[in-house]
């Protein structure tokens, strides 16, 4: 009896993931929430949130198209009503429909330099970067064809880290780049030779985000690296710059908490306030001489005083509206949170596993 | 006559001779009373029969079809991990020959690279059970053991097996016994592309028309990249009987492997243009001595494991070398241990042993995105046990085990485990057992010492467990049966998670508590339907709930209750063995149900939980004998219905494959 019934069970068993393709049609200003997943487990998803009706959908990425996002998303970025998407570990850069998510195109890392792709930046309609954790080269695709194009070199010793590449930020003709792995340096790179020019080489290790302000100045953070026992990288410390792009000069350097700083800066707007995730959410205007000592939201805290492990944030550039991801246990599907530009909360909602980039229609 | 059927009985049973056995020869019923050994003992045996069924099968495909344990497999000759109870893979404890064979930096053994034909003996102790055996089994502990030649003269057994994806397996065994010496060299080999097809649900295709213009989209069929592998295994043993109870004996284990690291189901990389590769060379020794007397048996062990582990991914695309991961690990392990079982009467037995391993780990990583040494740093660990086995009246049994582990200058405390059972009927041996345990595990070497993220504050993960169940066995002249029903509780506190942090790497934590209960069911029988035509039947059930009851992280956790990730809520699986005359035909099946990826346990998720499935595997044998040659042919029909499946998300597991093997015996 045992077998027949396994052998009926076994019959009757098969994959039935043939759950088609969704039609979607958002058209009003919603917002992308990138949320990376875990690293080879292969479950980046999508979420999109309509601010007007307070509505997400999760997975629209895989609703929409029948196929997984990757591994391990990274990061996400609107131009003409396309999202480009970055998906590190799958060594993939998607281009979707922002209206109806459907798949327009993609890069993937086949006959290209691209290895792990992380940041995505448009220096014209048919150029853009793509910058990388592993590869020695920033790689330059063409966003309309969706095509491979070619590939800088990051000029950098092979001693540490190739000095992957991060953020870019574009000031005049030059794009700027911050090398996060194992590396305290930012490379300036000329968009009309596609070279890197320049080296700027910072006091702490590990720039971690980096954003341009109105006037021309990059503001960078560092997470100050770790040590170990046997050779001391870096003291753990993270510090914020001001750095005038033109002449590389360093304007500030102000160092931060050391305590579980998922150190990360966005920028509103009109570029001239600096949001700043340390532990809490700090405000900045551009012209502070300092970080204020006193965050501008704290981060959440349940009834027994726990604190809300923030991982990514993104800011309303067209009214100023601050999301903030929580990650919870890095585990299970994360909670964004959404604030006014005066810091009220006024929206939370579940996406998928760890939301780390944002993107506004 | 009756000692003489006790002594058959005994070497049947592998039992100590001071065992006690009851025989009752009128109605052929036999009544074996409980080995003192065993009271209260919850235990999976898998004898030869099971381990060599064919020559391609691991320990983990082993366990996967024969108990009820969880095989966390990441594809076909892959790494695959051990769970019993939903607890973790590091809470599963490994024995080869009485010496612990688990990394000593992850807690861990992948049984994908232990060969089923290089085992003669595997026993699953279950939970509060794991505690007779070693400490630290918070789900479970496997006993592996090599057994002395049983054939006199000179033996030659040779395997040839071809299977699908370029699969070819070797297996020779040269086995020497005389009245006091045995000697058995064993060989394994096997390689394989092992790029098995699959229709990749993760991905789609789209088509365009010449005026690109979407027409349609399909799922491609994709190959699994880089799942290569090679691996060489060598086997030596001597066996010594010098006389007057005085055994000796020598093993040497050497294991040469290279296997490709499969890609993701969703990876878009082009492996031609990476290189994904682990190596890893393994030599065990183990050098015993061992005298039974009548009353006492005393034995003492020495033994070395070194391991070399080498994992590279780089790539060379366009002339441009890109090393990602060079990573070198290097353990040796040196181990010491004395035991003692002392029958003080028939039905008092003491038993105690001292185990001391001292090991050293030098791990780090030559690329360039990483800086400094792993850890390169030594850890003596010192265990001591003591055990007392009583059996106050015939049906009575009663045990108790105390173990204490010092780990560097750390002393965890004690480790106690009560057993009892007791015998309700005695016809058909049916036995109540229970037991109660605490027990720990202490962290691992790369839990406190690996650079960046190990917490050398960690403290060791412990637990209540409570088992109890009713198992029994009875022989006739034409069938045998037996089974057992176990239901369970465990509180385990402290569990150690390794979460990432803002800096980019992981660390490990004591943050979760967890409670598994559940019942574990077995059934095993054997009937003689007529001259020459026998059935034998053997199925496992398991029924495993593992909850995450540990604080929440903050009010946004939604992970309190919920089963553990990965963990399914029931297994179980059948084998059923038709053999007429020379014919042997195996049909096995097994069966996990869905499981959660999410620590929230998102079944609206997309990616949220894996799809329960069920596996079938058919094989058929047939045995000659030529001269003075006995030889076999086997076909053997994995993943019968193909049924596309995974255990872990994005690692596709081949659809139906085939394998043929011609078997040589002289």
């Amino acid at each position: 009896m045992l077998l027949s019934a396994s052998l009926l069970t076994a019959a009757c068993s098969g994959s039935d993931d043939t759950s088609g393709e969704e039609h979607f049609s958002s058209t009003g200003k919603g917002v992308f929430v990138l949320c990376e997943g875990n690293f080879n487990a292969g479950n980046a998803t999508l979420s999109y949130y309509d601010p007007e009706t307070k509505k997400v959908e999760n997975g629209v990425f895989q609703r929409a198209n029948d196929r997984k996002l990757g591994d391990t998303g990274q990061s996400i970025i609107l131009r003409n009503g396309v999202a480009y998407i970055a998906v590190e570990n799958s060594g993939i850069i998607w281009a979707i429909d922002a209206i109806t998510f459907r798949v327009k195109g993609q890069v993937s890392a086949t006959g290209t330099r691209i290895i792990n792709p992380r940041y995505v930046h448009f220096v014209n309609d048919t150029k853009a970067y793509v910058t990388d954790l592993y590869s020695p080269y920033i790689n330059m695709i063409n966003p309309k064809t969706f095509t491979w194009t070619g590939a800088i070199s990051t000029k950098q010793a092979e001693s540490r880290g190739y000095c992957s590449t991060e953020e870019m930020v574009q000031v005049g003709k030059y794009v700027y780049t911050n090398c996060w792995s194992y590396s305290n340096k930012l490379l300036v790179i000329d968009t009309e030779t596609d070279e890197m020019v320049k080296e700027i080489t910072l006091s702490s290790w590990q720039p971690k985000s980096m954003k341009a302000d109105k006037n021309g100045k990059l503001w960078v953070i560092t997470d100050g690296g770790y040590s170990t026992d046997d050779e001391s990288f870096s003291d753990n410390i993270p510090h914020l710059y001001r750095i005038d792009a033109e002449t590389g000069v360093v304007e500030m350097d102000q160092a931060l908490d050391s305590d579980e700083a998922n150190v990360q800066i966005e920028m509103n707007g009109t570029k001239d306030v600096l949001y700043i995730i340390n532990n809490d959410i700090y405000k900045m205007n551009i012209t502070a001489s300092h970080l204020p000592v006193r965050p501008f939201i704290e981060a959440p805290k349940d009834a027994k005083g726990r604190r809300h492990k923030l991982y990514g944030i993104g800011v309303n550039p067209r009214n100023g509206d601050i999301y903030v991801g929580d990650a919870v246990d890095y585990s299970q599907a994360g909670v964004v949170y959404r604030y006014d530009a005066n810091g009220v909360l006024v929206d939370q909602f579940r996406v998928g596993i760890n939301p780390n980039h944002f993107a506004f229609k | 006559m009756t000692r003489w059927l006790c002594h058959i009985l005994c070497s049947m049973l592998w039992v100590p001779i001071w065992a006690q056995e009851v025989v009752h020869l009128d109605n052929v019923q036999v009544v074996a009373q409980r080995r003192l050994k065993d009271v209260g003992v919850e235990m999976t045996k898998l004898d030869t029969v099971v381990l060599h069924e064919n020559i391609s099968l691991s320990m983990a495909d082993i366990l996967s079809k024969n108990s009820t344990a969880f095989v966390k497999s990441y594809g076909r000759a892959t790494e695959s991990l051990v769970e019993f109870r939903g607890t973790s893979p590091s809470h599963t404890q490994v024995t080869w020959n009485g010496m612990r064979i688990n990394s000593p930096m992850l807690g861990t053994l992948d049984f994908s690279t232990i060969p089923a034909y290089f085992i003669d003996e595997a026993n699953l102790y279950h939970g509060a059970s794991s505690i007779n055996l070693i400490g630290g089994g918070l789900g479970g502990a496997v006993e592996m053991v090599n057994l002395p030649v049983e054939k006199k003269g000179w033996g030659m057994q040779f395997v040839q097996g071809i299977g699908s994806f370029d699969t070819y397996d070797d297996f020779l065994r040269l086995t020497y016994k005389n009245q006091r010496f045995t000697s058995s060299t064993r060989m394994v080999y096997a390689t394989s592309d092992n790029d098995y097809p699959y229709t990749n649900r993760d991905k789609k295709t789209d088509v365009y028309d010449k005026y690109g213009n979407w027409v349609s989209s399909y799922h491609p069929e994709e190959h699994n990249k880089s799942g290569y592998f090679d691996d060489l295994h060598l086997l030596q043993e001597f066996h010594y009987d010098a006389g007057k109870g005085h055994q000796l004996g020598a093993s040497v284990w050497w294991t040469h492997s290279k296997r490709g690291l499969p890609f993701l189901s969703v990876d878009y990389k082009d492996d031609s243009d990476f290189k994904n590769e682990q190596r890893n060379n393994t030599l065990r020794g183990l050098l015993s001595w061992n005298r039974i007397g009548e009353k006492v048996k005393w034995g003492m062990k020495a033994g070395i494991t070194y391991a070399d582990i080498g994992y590279e991914y780089f790539t060379t695309r366009q002339e441009m070398k890109t090393s990602i991961t060079s990573s070198r690990s290097y353990s040796n392990t040196a181990f010491l241990s004395t035991h003692t079982d002392w029958m003080l009467t028939p039905q008092l037995m003491l038993m105690g042993g001292v185990d001391v391993y001292y090991t050293h780990v030098n791990s780090h990583d030559r690329s360039p995105f990483h800086i400094g040494k792993n850890f390169d740093m030594g850890r003596p660990e010192y265990h001591a046990n003591v055990q007392a086995r009583w059996r106050p009246w015939k049906v009575f049994s009663l045990a108790g085990v105390v173990r204490e582990e010092v780990y560097k200058d750390d002393w965890v405390a004690p480790i106690p485990a009560l057993f009892a059972d007791v015998i309700l009927w005695q016809p058909w041996n049916v036995v109540l057992k229970a037991s109660v345990a605490r027990n720990y595990r202490y962290p691992t070497m790369d839990d406190l010492y690996f650079q960046p993220g190990g917490n050398p504050d960690l403290q060791p993960e412990k637990g209540f467990t409570y088992d109890m169940g009713v198992e029994f066995a009875v022989k006739k002249a034409r069938w045998t049966l037996k089974g057992n029903a176990t239901a369970f509780d465990s509180h385990i506190k402290d569990w150690i998670l390794w979460t990432p942090n803002t800096k980019g790497f992981w660390e490990p934590s004591n943050v979760k508590k967890v409670h598994n209960y559940g019942m574990e069911c077995s059934l095993d029988g054997s009937f003689l339907l007529m001259k020459d035509l026998k059935v034998s039947l053997a199925g496992n059930f398991a029924w495993t709930p593992s909850k995450n009851i540990g604080e929440d992280i903050n009010s946004n956790d939604a992970s309190y209750g919920k089963q553990l990730c990965y963990v399914p809520k029931t297994s179980a699986n059948v084998n059923a063995r038709i053999q007429w005359r020379t014919w042997t035909l195996l049909y096995q099946w097994n069966h996990y149900s869905e499981r959660y990826t999410t620590t929230s346990n998102e079944v609206n998720y997309i990616t949220g939980r894996l799809k329960p499935y069920y596996m079938t595997d058919l094989s058929l044998e047939k045995t000659f004998c030529w001269h003075q040659v006995d030889g076999a042919v086997k076909g053997v029909i994995n993943n019968l219905f193909s049924t596309e499946y995974v255990t872990v998300l994005s690692r596709p597991m081949p659809r139906r494959n085939y394998e043929i093997y011609l078997t040589i015996k002289l």
